[in-house]
C-alpha cells in the first residue's frame, strides 16, 4: 500500500496497546519466572528472595511427590491422547459417511464442550459417586455390585479419562471431519473404480492425506492432557492417595497452599521442558511416518 | 457392483451415529430434568422426567445469597467476561491492522515474537503473574482477570493473517480520497473483518466465562468469584444436595448454551478449520 514513512511509523500507535499488555502480561511473567525458578522464595518466611542456583531442580529431581505428580500426568497423557484420537477419528469418518443429519450429529457432539469445567465436574461427581451416584444406582438396579470409580486408586484415573473424552472428543472430531471434507471427492471415486475396498481407501488416501490435521490434533490435545488440572482437581482433589494428583496441582498446591514460589516456578519450567520434548518427539515422528 | 450392502452400511452408520450423539448429549438432559425434581426424586431417580416438577431449586439459589451469592456470581462473571472480549477485540483488532496494514517498521518481528509466544503452556504463568498482580495491588479485583487476558496472541494471530489474505485496493482507495489511517480503520479495515472479528469475539467470550484457574488463583473472597469457582465452591459444601448443585449448573450453562445454540455453525467452523491452515 502506499503508505508514506510518518503513516507507517503511525501503525505503532495502533500496535501500542497491545504491545503494552503483551509486554506486561507475557514477556514479564516469562523473564520473572526464570528468575523465580533460581531462588528460594517463600512468601510464608520473613526473608527475601535469595539466589539458589540449580538448588529447585535438584530438590524436584529427589522430592518423591513430584515424581508421583508426574507419573499422574504422564498416565492421563497416555491413556487420554491415544483413546481421544481413536474415537475422534471414528466419530469424524462416521460423520463424513452420514447422508442427512450430519450438521445436527456434529453440533451435538460439540455441545459438551459448551460445559465448564467446574459443570462437567459437578456432572461426574454425581454419576460416578460411590453412595448417591447415577451409575451405581443403575448398577444395583441390574443387580450388580456398585463401582468405587473415584475412590479407588485403579479406577479413578480411567474415570477421569472418560469424563475428559466426554468434555473433548467433540471439538476433536469437528477438526478431523473438516480435514476429511477436504480430501477430493475424485480420489475415492478412482479408488473405487479400480476396485479398491473400503479398508485399503482408508489406509492408502484417508489417512495419509488426513496426517496433518491428525497431527494437529494429537499435539494439542497432548499439550493440553500434559496440563491437566481442573477434571481431577474436581472430582477427586488428586486422591485416592494423590493417584490422580498432576504436576500442575502440585504446582498449584506447592505454590498457592504453601507459598514457595521459586520451588513452583521451577517445576513449571520441568514440566514446560517435558512438553516441549513429547511435543517436537511427536512432530518428527508423525512427520516421518508420513513419508 | 451391488450396491445393497452400502445402502445397508449407510442407513446403520446414521442409526450408529444418531445413538452416540443422544449418549453425549445424555448429561445435559439428565441435568436438566434433575434440577426440576424434589429431593427425594433426585436420589431415587425412577425416570428420568420429573414426576413432581418443582422450581424449589432454583428459588432455594438465587434467594439463599450469603455463603453463596448466585447472582453476584453471575454479575461478575458476566462483567469479566464482556470487558475482556471487548478489550481484546480492541487491542487486537489495532494490533493487527497496524502490522497488516500501516506495515509500521519491525512489525514483523513483534508478530513472530506473539506468535512465538504462543508456545509457552499456561501453566508457567501462574506463579509469576500471581507476583505480578499482587504488586500491581489487583488480586482480588476483577482487573486480575480482565487485563491479563488481553495480551492473548491468538487474536492479532488470527487477525493479522486475516487482513493480510484480504485485497487492500478498498483502503487504498479509501486513503487516496484523504481518510486519515483511523478513520480508514473504523470505516473499512474494521467492516471488513467483521467476520474474522465475530469469531475472535466469540471465542474471547467461551474462554472467559469458562476460566476456572484464574479466578481460583487470583480471587479470595466469596463475593468475587466468577460463577465456575463460585459453584466448584458450592460444590464442596453441598455434594450430596444434587438438586442444588445442578440447579446451578444450568444457571451458568445456559448463557452459553443460548449462544451456541444462536451461533452454532459459526462456532463450529471456526473451530473446525483452526486444524487446516498451515
Amino acid at each position: 500500500m502506499t503508505w508514506n514513512r510518518s503513516r507507517r511509523l503511525t501503525g505503532w500507535a495502533f500496535i501500542l496497546p497491545y504491545f503494552c499488555s503483551f509486554c506486561l502480561f507475557v514477556v514479564t511473567p516469562i523473564v520473572v519466572s526464570l528468575f523465580l525458578a533460581f531462588q528460594r522464595y517463600d512468601l510464608t518466611s520473613q526473608a527475601t528472595a535469595q539466589f539458589v542456583g540449580f538448588q529447585n531442580f535438584q530438590d524436584a529431581w529427589k522430592d518423591e511427590y513430584f515424581w508421583k505428580a508426574m507419573r499422574a500426568t504422564l498416565w492421563f497423557a497416555a491413556l487420554m491422547v491415544p483413546s481421544l484420537g481413536v474415537i475422534a477419528l471414528a466419530m469424524a469418518l462416521g460423520m463424513h459417511a452420514m447422508a442427512k443429519g450430519r450438521n445436527v450429529v456434529r453440533a451435538v457432539l460439540f455441545v459438551p464442550a459448551m460445559f465448564n469445567v467446574a459443570v462437567a465436574g459437578i456432572l461426574w461427581q454425581w454419576f460416578y459417586n460411590g453412595e448417591f451416584g447415577l451409575l451405581n444406582f443403575a448398577l444395583r438396579n441390574m443387580g450388580l455390585p456398585p463401582q468405587p470409580f473415584l475412590s479407588n486408586r485403579d479406577l479413578a484415573m480411567p474415570s477421569i479419562v472418560v469424563m475428559s473424552l466426554w468434555w473433548s472428543v467433540g471439538g476433536a472430531s469437528v477438526v478431523l471431519l473438516a480435514g476429511l471434507q477436504q480430501i477430493p471427492k475424485s480420489m475415492f471415486e478412482a479408488a473405487e473404480l479400480d476396485g479398491a475396498r473400503p479398508l485399503a481407501m482408508l489406509s492408502k488416501i484417508t489417512l495419509p492425506l488426513l496426517k496433518p490435521v491428525l497431527l494437529f490434533v494429537i499435539l494439542t490435545n497432548s499439550i493440553g492432557a500434559f496440563q491437566v488440572f481442573g477434571q481431577p482437581f474436581l472430582l477427586t482433589r488428586g486422591g485416592p492417595e494423590l493417584a490422580t494428583r498432576g504436576v500442575v496441582q502440585y504446582i498449584y498446591e506447592t505454590a498457592f497452599n504453601n507459598y514457595r514460589m521459586g520451588y513452583g516456578a521451577a517445576m513449571s519450567w520441568l514440566l514446560f521442558l517435558v512438553i516441549a520434548v513429547f511435543s517436537i518427539a511427536q512432530y518428527r515422528f508423525m512427520r516421518s511416518s508420513a513419508q | 457392483m451391488n450396491r445393497a450392502p452400502l445402502r445397508f452400511g449407510k442407513v446403520l452408520n446414521g442409526l450408529v451415529m444418531s445413538l452416540i450423539a443422544l449418549a453425549f448429549l445424555a448429561p445435559l438432559v439428565l441435568m436438566i430434568m434433575t434440577s426440576f425434581k424434589p429431593e427425594g426424586e433426585v436420589l431415587n431417580p425412577e425416570s428420568v422426567i420429573p414426576k413432581n416438577w418443582t422450581v424449589a431449586n432454583y428459588q432455594y439459589i438465587l434467594n439463599w445469597a450469603e455463603e453463596a451469592p448466585f447472582l453476584q456470581w453471575l454479575r461478575n462473571s458476566l462483567f469479566i467476561a464482556c470487558s475482556v472480549t471487548f478489550l481484546v477485540v480492541c487491542f487486537s483488532s489495532m494490533a493487527a491492522f497496524g502490522i497488516a496494514r500501516l506495515k509500521a517498521p519491525g512489525s514483523g518481528v513483534f508478530l513472530s515474537v506473539v506468535v512465538a509466544s504462543m508456545m509457552v503452556p499456561g501453566q508457567l504463568f501462574l506463579v509469576p503473574l500471581y507476583l505480578l498482580l499482587s504488586k500491581l495491588h489487583w488480586l482480588d479485583t476483577p482487573a486480575a482477570l480482565i487485563f491479563p487476558a488481553t495480551a492473548g496472541a491468538f487474536g492479532v494471530f488470527m487477525l493479522s493473517s486475516f487482513m493480510r489474505n484480504m485485497p487492500e485496493a478498498i483502503e487504498e482507495a479509501a486513503l487516496l480520497d484523504g481518510c486519515s489511517p483511523a478513520k480508514v480503520f473504523f470505516n473499512v479495515s474494521l467492516p471488513l473483518c467483521a467476520p474474522a472479528v465475530a469469531t475472535l469475539a466469540i471465542f474471547t467470550f467461551i474462554g472467559s466465562w469458562n476460566d476456572f484457574m484464574g479466578p481460583l488463583v487470583f480471587m479470595d473472597s466469596v463475593s468475587n468469584y466468577t460463577l465456575p469457582v463460585g459453584i466448584a465452591l458450592y460444590q464442596t459444601s453441598y455434594y450430596t444436595e444434587y438438586g442444588l448443585t445442578l440447579a446451578t449448573s444450568v444457571l451458568a450453562t445456559l448463557p452459553l448454551l443460548i449462544v451456541f445454540l444462536a451461533l452454532q455453525r459459526q462456532i463450529i467452523e471456526s473451530m473446525a478449520s483452526s486444524g487446516l491452515k498451515d
